[in-house]
């Protein structure tokens, strides 16, 4: 109910007279016009600069829509229809090729021209309400803001169109739209048999999504089994991490152990080297004639001859990703959880001392339930990162074992959702479908994190430690 | 107190010599069944020591070529024992105790050592195989373990050390030693990724040399130079962008406000490199991928969308108190004043680990380069490059070089990342303290 109530308030808190509806309603007829010929209303109210900005915006929007835009809506439905041609040319006595539709293109264009249009859309919303802020103010005898002290305005009170224009012009460039552009490649039939230039690709609504999760189809018995390691790794990998990290962490910080800095430095190396760097050398550590087989043998733990197959048999590699992640993983726990478990009161451990609980005891009843209840927001981080975890599988493994049962040989035993998405489409051009994999895992982790954002709200409310 | 301890110390004054003795004592019980000249042989560890010492090599003869000469370690036992005897006995010091620790602790990596070269020596078999532990070894073997363990718990316990030193150290190791090893393969003399023994035959600087100086197939300094000005320029960029969002986010109320930072949550949840491939082809219609523009294709990959991750800056500019912003504003200063001649000087901890994170990621990050870098070598980042040595083609001669080059750039990114590290934990703890 408060939470509703604070909800209400802070939209109150940007009511403005000055909405498009109003413009309409209420606005002359050159607040009116302003939304024909944009920066009208402003021209009439002596707002020349403002209103040079809009035309403008607007002259540039037509040109562009004229010369490329309106083309480029209008393939977007068939996403092109002239197929490349080959023609015998009887001068040079070649076949030439003619060029035909680049259906890619013809979706990148699109989607480039829909966003143009949409920041197209809100400039013109910001003309209107210009246009009919400035009569407003007219009607009103209230002050009309000249040019400058617009500018000014953006140093000040407007500070944040300043400070974000760039960056969201660089979010939506290099975030939005190509995820816009990718996300609409998963309804189109973009795969291996139809590569532009050559080919065309279509349109083919659902399907793609039809034909990945059908458990009896070609693709599905891919899908699935990868989508189970992806979530057993998800989960083994948070958790142990996090389990282990957190008691060498709790060891460190033992009262009897001195050389904290020391230890904690030792540990904290492995996460300063690069990532790619360290996964490179442990790959290249596990092989079956690298440097741990080769010591193995030297200190006669193992035969000459026979190795331990690190990457060799399913389960095998399984548990060595687990592992090396553990290796990965720990100091990275240790390095978040140091501060926080020396926070934890130490009362409580006392009055458990006191009540016989041993080691063991203390850290299920004590130590976890707490960090849980103080990390749970990283831990769920954690989790939605293991799940694109791309890093340790792909410099470590690269998907290795390689199977035939999985769909086109694509992907290996050790594959992620991620990893499969990315040999779909760098090696193997499937570009719809990598589509399809990278959707269904975006909504695997905003799933998980709703329902476990959820769940730990709840939890906080019951109890807490505070 | 002092006398507490020098109570405890004499209480074990004289367990830890006895313990050490019947350790010693095990090592004249039958030890392994070896192979020798005349038939299965069961000999004790004293049997060992005195074939190594009179160059006797009648047992199987390859007691002492095993670990390339280094019998002595069929000797070392009975020396670091007898130390371990001695010492707490003439000195009843803390430092005695603590030389205990060590020389205990050496024995038992000593003996597990031989427990292996013996394995070796028998059938060339290791000891996974031929249920080796119940054949060849006898009751010496485990007895001397099992005191050995308790040497080590009664002389942490006489100077009460925990035993959690020897989990540390074990541990330590096992996080150490990849790393080491990059640094020990990186002098290594013989080239291949490969090779039959653990131990580096020779040792040369030859990698480090070539490395910057033969530059005709794989250029290292020049991915250096590239990285280093794609991670100049994408710093600069990314840090503008993560200070103006979280500055933003954190100071300024406007309509849009939260649903931006929910935008910003759930664009964090698509796989990274998803935008990645339509980034490449975006680039590409916009023939950022040909030569040098790659580089600058680059840049824009890695500032880009960097305005999402604000949460930190934000959280820290978050703890600065709003009465400063008020009393300023007071003074008539605007906002951007208050950005730029308040906030950003107060933020010095913040602004250094913003900047540094910004500057390793070019260094770091593989996946964006593979994709934007493509076949063209002359345009690779260093992490790109490295990885590339390590192609079948190359991984035979480049593999050391390839050492050395983690080597030079893992040190000064470690270093980068420690005082990054540092500066985070600083952050955290709030910017006006009092």
């Amino acid at each position: 109910m408060a939470k509703e109530g604070a909800k209400k308030k802070r939209a109150k808190d940007f009511v403005t007279e000055y909405t498009v509806k109003n413009a309409f309603t209420k606005g002359d007829v050159f607040t009116k016009l302003s939304a024909i010929v944009m920066g009208l209303g402003n021209f009439k109210n002596a707002q020349i600069g403002k209103g040079i900005l809009f035309l403008l915006g607007e002259i540039a929007y037509i040109y562009y829509m004229a010369a490329y835009g309106i083309n480029a809506l209008a393939k977007l439905p068939s996403l092109g229809t002239h197929l490349q041609e080959k023609v015998w040319n009887d001068s040079k006595g070649v076949f030439e090729y003619v060029p035909g539709d680049n259906s890619l293109l013809i979706l990148l264009y699109g989607v480039v021209t829909v966003f143009v249009t949409v920041f197209f859309i809100l400039l013109w919303r910001a003309a209107l309400k210009s246009a009919y802020k400035a009569q407003y103010c007219k009607e009103n005898n209230k002050h009309i803001m000249t040019f400058k002290e617009d500018v000014a305005t953006l140093f000040d009170k407007n500070l944040h169109k300043t400070l974000l224009t760039l960056p969201m012009a660089g979010i939506v460039t290099f975030t939005v739209m190509p995820l816009v552009f990718m996300i609409s490649m998963a309804f189109t039939n973009f795969d291996r048999d139809h590569q532009v230039p050559g080919n065309l690709f279509d349109w083919v609504g659902l399907a793609n999504f039809g034909k990945v999760l059908n458990i009896h189809g070609e693709f599905g018995k891919t899908f699935w089994p990868i989508l189970g390691w992806t979530v057993v790794w998800a989960v083994f990998a948070t958790f142990l991490n996090y389990i282990f990290g957190m008691v060498v962490a709790i060891i460190i910080n033992n009262k009897k152990v001195k050389g904290k800095a020391f230890w904690r430095f030792c540990f904290i190396l492995s996460v300063a080297v690069p990532q790619f760097v360290s996964l490179l050398v442990v790959r290249t550590m596990l092989q079956d004639n690298g440097a741990v087989n080769t010591l193995l043998h030297e200190l006669g733990i193992l035969a000459s001859g026979t190795t331990l197959p690190f990457f060799k048999s399913t389960i095998w590699a399984r548990v060595t990703v687990i592992v090396v992640n553990l290796w990965v993983g720990i100091p990275y726990t240790i390095l978040t959880t140091t501060g926080i478990l020396q926070n934890i009161p130490a009362d409580l451990y006392e009055s458990a001392k006191v009540d016989g609980a041993n080691a063991f005891v203390t850290f299920f009843k004590i130590t976890l339930p707490y960090m849980l209840f103080v990390t749970a927001p990283t831990l769920i981080t954690n989790f939605i990162g293991n799940i694109n975890n791309f890093n340790v599988i792909y410099l470590l493994t690269g998907g290795t074992p390689a199977t035939l049962s999985y769909y086109k040989g694509t992907a290996g035993k050790t594959d992620l959702l991620v990893t499969w998405l990315y040999k779909l489409t760098i090696d193997n051009k499937d570009y719809c479908y990598g589509a399809v994999i990278g959707i269904i895992t975006f909504i695997l982790s905003l799933v998980f994190s709703l329902v476990a954002y959820r769940r730990t709200s709840a939890y906080k409310n019951e109890e807490g430690f505070q | 107190m002092n006398n507490e301890i020098m109570k405890r110390r004499t209480k074990y004054r004289f367990i830890v010599p006895v313990i050490a003795a019947v350790a010693l004592l095990c090592m004249f019980l039958p030890f392994a069944n070896v192979n020798a000249d005349s038939g299965k042989v069961t000999l004790s560890m004293f049997d060992l020591a005195k074939a190594y010492l009179s160059k006797d090599d009648s047992f199987a003869g390859t007691l002492m070529t095993s670990y390339g000469g280094l019998g002595v370690i069929y000797v070392i036992p009975f020396v670091t024992l007898i130390l371990a005897i001695v010492l707490p006995l003439a000195f009843h010091k803390k430092w005695a105790y603590q030389c205990d620790i060590i020389l205990g602790a050496a024995t038992v990596v000593d003996v597990l050592t031989i427990f292996g070269s013996i394995a070796r020596m028998i059938n060339k078999t290791g000891l996974v195989k031929n249920e080796y532990l119940v054949k060849n070894l006898s009751v010496g073997f485990w007895l001397m373990l099992v005191v050995l363990v308790a040497l080590l718990a009664v002389t942490l316990k006489a100077i009460k050390a925990t035993w959690l030193y020897i989990l540390l150290t074990v541990l330590s190791v096992v996080w150490v030693m990849p790393i080491l090893w990059v640094v020990l393969i990186s002098f290594r003399e013989e080239p291949g990724s490969y090779t039959t023994t653990f131990w580096p035959q020779g040792f040369t600087v030859a990698n480090y040399v070539k490395l910057f100086t033969d530059r005709s197939i794989r250029d290292f300094p020049r991915w250096f130079g590239n990285t280093f000005i794609v991670a100049i320029f994408s710093c600069i960029l990314s840090t503008f962008y993560v200070l103006s969002v979280s500055y933003v986010m954190s100071r300024m109320r406007f309509k849009m406000r939260k649903p931006f930072m929910n935008v910003a949550l759930i664009l964090g949840m698509f796989p990274g490199f998803m935008s990645m491939i339509a980034i490449y082809y975006i680039l590409k219609a916009i023939g950022f991928t040909e030569g040098a523009l790659k580089l600058v294709a680059l840049v824009l990959v890695y500032s880009g969308g960097s305005g999402l991750g604000f949460y930190v800056a934000k959280g820290f500019f978050d703890t600065i108190p709003k009465t400063i912003d008020e009393a300023a504003a007071i003074d008539g200063a605007t906002k951007w004043n208050i950005f730029t001649k308040i906030t950003l000087p107060l933020s010095k901890p913040i602004l250094v680990y913003t900047i540094m994170t910004a500057f390793i990621a070019p260094w770091v990050d593989f996946i964006f380069a593979k994709v934007i870098c493509g076949a063209e070598n002359k345009y690779y980042t260093v992490a790109i490059g490295l990885w590339s040595m390590l192609e079948k083609e190359y991984i035979y001669n480049y593999y050391t070089r390839f050492c050395a080059g983690a080597v030079c750039i893992s040190i000064p990114i470690a270093i980068l990342f420690l005082c990054t590290q540092k500066y985070y934990a600083e952050g955290l703890s709030g910017a006006v303290k009092g």
